[in-house]
């Protein structure tokens, strides 16, 4: 049994679990800080407000340290680690840890430690000199504040700069995201195939597909979220159904959905177009406008979806929720799109969720109908002002702050006339216009791959930032197909 | 991923010493205890006693362990488990062998961490269950590990339903070199105009308000998704086929739509969503009569849901299935359920509340309803069960004859009355009473000597309140006969009262030569308690001729003839 395939595949194993207690004290933990940060600035130091939400701190903070002997916490990209356990994001904290994230790094700091007993002036004073970062770059300014607080004589605590990102980590995250990336299209493609041919799919592999895109996104989101670039790598049914997963489900990681809720959600969003199965090619593929017939037939998916849910249940289980989100994701928060209903409807929430996810992807890829997508950033513009699209607001507005004012694959201009590509947004919620960006050409036009990795909110020795995106570009112009640089 | 604040750190998978830290067969004897487990749980219940006991004696496994290490680690092969390299379970591969069990679904480590044994052990061990009974097309173990949030078992695996090999490569244009045209892009980004580029951040658009979601929004998504958990799956999806029905007018949608709901009946019984099921049998009687389009066998598909569930086989299970059921049943949903039920049922139902198995609040409740429905439209099929060879049954259908006062029951009535099942014939006789027709008086009339007691009140009370004269010869029998001086005063009440209410003024001489002490017809002297019995029928007479009688007896020295007198003059228990 213990095939050579077996052995190759088993290097490529996970594993799960987790800590309750550090995740839970943790979370209450920053959320304090979070408080007391906001009353510092606020109110003067010895106004009972003040006073009253540091010692919080202190409180919580010796109640870890007594049990775990340790308090350390870390930043990382956009997730927070206490005694190296990531906490996770939900309603709740969504504020909090955001504003901790930039506070930390306007600071400089990647990692803070309690070394020795603190008080409650030590707090005050850390809490004060955090929110009045200075000048230079991070560096500076992480020495600026050691220097600052060591004056103040506390030394409770130990500061370090953000860990440099690993490159091998990172290559191996995206190795990690690519073979999930890959596994979904393929048993996307079979799932959509065997229904056209009029068999009925199991579920069980999709289920696995998506609980595999659920532990990327819970792990790494930026490496697979990158590969939804790839709208022009297969048919675009296939790639479109896997990268309204991604989107929808690090949409809902954002809102903070458990593990179970993101599977539902990644599981209807996967199977959301599966009714397109049972359009004929020629009308999905057709690249005219349709006659009223094909239209109908196209505007049939919706509910076809319902039906042919009903053939791929699994023995034990119907997926009741993609069922909803397959008749629903064209229906908008005022009820018209279509399909038609009779009966009275309220839209749930996953189905919103994949709406918005659904027509971010659809905008930006190129169709048989659709030979000039929009800009992933004019396409969020347009969800956001046009109410004839129908999508929630609020979700439109947190997906914007999931993609970033410059979504991952768009093409920009640099200052230096550098041309790159969005990597990621910036971990810090402050710096909108400054993403992590791939240097795609140098400044004189010459073709780098696989690019290089830059922070534009990286600053010089004079403060002034290295580069600033001045355009977004089309990389068609320039022959540049944005899938290569991800992939 | 990290090890919980409770454990230590320990070396991982790769850093494992050559030398077990500690005698193996601490080890051994918990893999030993977990496979005895996994197996007490094929053949048992989980709430089984010996379940349990093996249960009990795996967490008692791990504390001797758990005094040296806080994690224990197990590398799994088709027919071993390995701790430390060291061998520590062995069974051969295949069939239900534990290590196979794991292996082949993908799993190759497991880690047990400090604490598991408390719940999530359990947990585990019902997951082994069901990989085991599983068919190819269900979850396999990864799937169904996945679906848990365990915090002190961890897992790694080979995903074997998924070829791990795939990858994407970039195009092969990619690594070409290439040199794009920098003028062209110096002198775009120079001569078009800031204001216009494309793309530019803006100062609204630095607006945070923008990106980041206010108080109001997080609580608004907050209610929505707490909604959403909330929300009826199978009430959603059905509103939805109803609607794929009656708007999409093809037949071979409507087909589709019919089978889908003709399996999904019973998938809405077993997961007991009463509520989504009458649902269901409402809206598509609702669709049958409204929607104009259908064709005829459309309509007779939707009008065979209800009578499928009508079927007595399937209402049986339904019962059983709520009685079984350890969750709360909605009465309501039930008593909506149980609105589409057709008249055939009646007697499952009738059985169901006659013996007492429905002991489920609500369901007896809402089986309560639909039973004196399902009786008042089928007063035929009613009066069959009277006669059925279940007790239960009949007892339950005599009742119902008795509170809808069916003629048409008398005769089955009657011929339980001549049966020999004292609780039948005692229900029988309320029922005849209940229904007062001559015909029911006539059967009365007949077991007003009956043996049993409580049956020959019943007559006797009956035929006085139904003022059914014709009785009257056999009551005033009975109250001159000697049976009624051993009768207790309930009954000999109850016998003398009805002899007023028939006999009127003709009985008054009669029971005043009672109430006097000097009836000649008993010829002894007369017993107070009958004397004051006289009294209370003379009280029922009510003539004035009948109250004379009684005031002029008003000063009996008997203190129980006395009273009876006053009460009678007052206007008897009124």
């Amino acid at each position: 049994m213990t095939t050579p395939e077996t052995m190759a595949a088993y290097t490529h194993t996970e594993e799960r679990g987790g800590d309750a207690y550090v995740r839970k004290i943790g979370r209450e933990f920053l959320v304090d800080v979070y408080s007391a940060l906001r009353s510092v600035k606020l109110y003067p130091p010895d106004n009972p407000v003040v006073q009253k939400a540091v010692d919080e701190v202190l409180r919580v903070s010796e109640e870890i340290l007594s049990r775990e002997r340790e308090l350390e916490v870390r930043v990382s990209g956009e997730f927070i680690f206490v005694n190296s356990t990531r906490l996770r994001l939900d309603l709740d904290n969504y504020a909090s840890f955001g504003r901790i994230i930039a506070v930390f790094r306007n600071a400089g700091i990647g990692l803070f430690r309690v070394v020795e007993a603190s008080t409650v002036r030590d707090w005050l004073v850390f809490l004060t000199l955090l929110q009045s970062p200075s000048e230079g770059d991070a560096d500076q300014r992480l020495v600026s504040l050691a220097e600052r607080l060591a004056a103040a004589e506390v030394r409770a605590f130990d500061l370090g700069p953000p860990a440099p990102e690993d490159a091998e980590d990172r290559e191996k995250a995206l190795e990690a995201a690519k073979r999930t990336y890959a596994q979904s299209l393929t048993v996307t493609k079979e799932v959509i195939n065997s229904v056209r041919m009029g068999r009925s799919p199991n579920i069980k592999r999709i289920k696995r597909v998506v609980q595999g895109i659920v532990d990327q996104i819970l792990n790494e989101e930026t490496s697979l979220l990158g590969l939804t670039t790839l709208r022009d790598y297969d048919e675009y049914t296939f790639t479109h159904s896997v990268n309204v997963c991604i989107f929808a489900v690090a949409l809902g990681r954002k809102l903070g959905l458990t593990r179970i809720q993101l599977y539902d959600l990644g599981l209807g969003a996967l199977m959301h177009d599966i009714g397109k199965a049972r359009v004929a090619l020629e009308v999905l593929n057709k690249p005219g406008s349709l006659s009223d017939d094909e239209w109908r037939s196209i505007a049939a998916h919706p509910w076809m979806g319902v039906l042919q849910l009903f053939q791929m249940r699994g023995k034990n289980d119907i997926p009741y929720r993609a069922m909803i989100i397959a008749f629903e994701h064209h229906m908008k928060t005022d009820l018209t799109g279509y399909p038609r209903h009779r009966r009275p409807r309220e839209l749930s929430i996953y189905s919103k969720i994949v709406a918005v996810a659904d027509a971010f992807d659809a905008a930006t890829s190129r169709r048989a109908y659709q030979a000039t997508p929009f800009s992933p950033s004019d396409a969020l513009g347009e969800m956001r002002v046009n109410p004839r699209r129908g999508m929630d607001p609020v979700l439109v507005k947190a997906f914007t702050s999931l993609v970033g004012h410059y979504p991952v694959g768009t093409m920009v201009v640099l200052d230096t006339l550098e041309l790159a590509l969005v990597h990621s947004p910036s971990a810090s919620p402050d710096a909108i216009a400054r993403p992590m960006v791939q240097i795609i050409s140098d400044a004189r036009g010459n073709v780098l791959f696989p690019g290089v990795l830059t922070d534009l909110t990286e600053r010089d020795e004079n403060g002034t930032y290295r580069r600033t995106i001045i355009k977004i570009s089309d990389p068609d112009r320039y022959g540049i197909r944005i899938s290569d640089y991800f992939v | 991923m990290t090890a919980p604040s409770t454990a230590q750190t320990l070396p991982t998978t790769e850093l494992q010493p050559d030398e077990p830290p500690f005698a193996p067969q601490l080890v051994e004897e918990l893999l030993r205890q977990l496979a005895r487990a996994v197996k007490t749980r094929q053949l048992y219940l989980p709430n089984n006693p010996i379940y349990q006991r093996s249960v009990e004696q795996l967490q008692a496994a791990f504390a001797p362990l758990w005094e040296r290490t806080s994690e224990l680690v197990v590398q799994i092969s088709e027919t071993e488990f390995r701790w430390c390299g060291v061998v520590v379970h062995q069974e051969s591969a295949g069939g239900e062998s534990l290590p196979w069990t794991c292996y082949k679904d993908g799993l190759r480590e497991l880690t047990l961490l400090q604490g598991v044994e408390a719940g999530e052990i359990t947990v585990f061990l019902d997951i082994l269950q069901r990989v085991r009974k599983s068919s190819p097309d269900e979850d396999d173990l990864l799937t169904l590990l996945w679906e848990q949030e365990f915090e002190f078992l961890r897992y790694r695996f080979v995903d074997l339903s998924i070829d791990t090999n795939l990858t994407l490569e970039p195009s092969e244009e990619s690594s070409r070199e290439k040199h794009l045209p920098i003028v062209e892009i110096a002198r775009e980004a120079e001569e078009e105009p800031e204001a216009e580029r494309q793309g530019i951040i803006r100062m609204e658009d630095l607006d945070a308000t923008l990106y980041f979601l206010d108080e109001e929004e997080i609580q608004y998504l907050r209610s929505q998704v707490q909604k959403e958990q909330g929300s009826n799956l199978h009430y959603n999806v059905t509103s939805i086929l109803l609607d794929i029905f009656e708007l999409q007018g093809e037949d071979a949608v409507r087909d589709e739509v019919c089978a889908i709901f003709e399996s999904f009946m019973p998938q809405l019984l077993m997961s007991r969503d009463h509520g989504t099921a009458a649902y269901l049998l409402r809206e598509a009687a609702e669709v049958a009569r409204r929607a104009e389009d259908l064709r005829p066998v459309d309509r007779e598909r939707l009008a065979r849901l209800p009578e499928s569930l009508s079927a007595p086989g399937v209402l049986e299970q339904l019962l059983q299935v709520v009685e079984d059921g350890d969750t709360a049943t909605s009465q309501e949903d039930l008593e909506a359920l149980f609105q589409e039920l057709r008249g055939g049922t009646l007697g499952t139902i009738l059985g169901w509340l006659g013996s007492g198995r429905a002991s489920n609040a609500a369901m007896r409740a809402a089986l309560e309803g639909a039973a004196k429905r399902l009786a008042a439209a089928n007063t035929g099929q009613l009066v069959a069960l009277i006669g059925s060879g279940d007790a239960g049954t009949a007892l339950e259908a005599i009742r119902r004859a008795g509170e809808l006062r069916t003629p048409a029951a008398v005769a089955p009535l009657a011929r339980v009355m001549a049966g020999q099942l004292p609780e039948l014939r005692r229900v029988a006789a309320q029922a005849l009473a209940q229904i007062g027709s001559p015909g029911a008086m006539r059967v009365l009339e007949g077991v007003l000597d009956d043996a049993d007691r409580e049956i020959r009140i019943t007559a006797v009370r009956a035929v006085g309140i139904h003022d059914y004269r014709a009785a009257l010869p056999k009551v005033e029998a009975v109250v001159t006969g000697k049976a009624v001086r051993d009768a207790d005063l309930t009954e000999k009440m109850a016998c003398f009262e009805t002899f007023g209410l028939l006999a009127r003024d003709e009985g008054v001489e009669q029971l005043a030569a009672l109430l006097s002490g000097r009836s000649m017809v008993l010829r002894r002297r007369i017993d107070p308690e009958l004397r004051a019995c006289a009294a209370m029928a003379l009280g029922k007479i009510g003539s004035p001729k009948a109250l004379a009688v009684l005031r002029s007896a008003a000063e009996d020295k008997d203190v129980r003839v006395r009273s009876a007198i006053n009460r009678a003059l007052r206007g008897g228990d009124q």
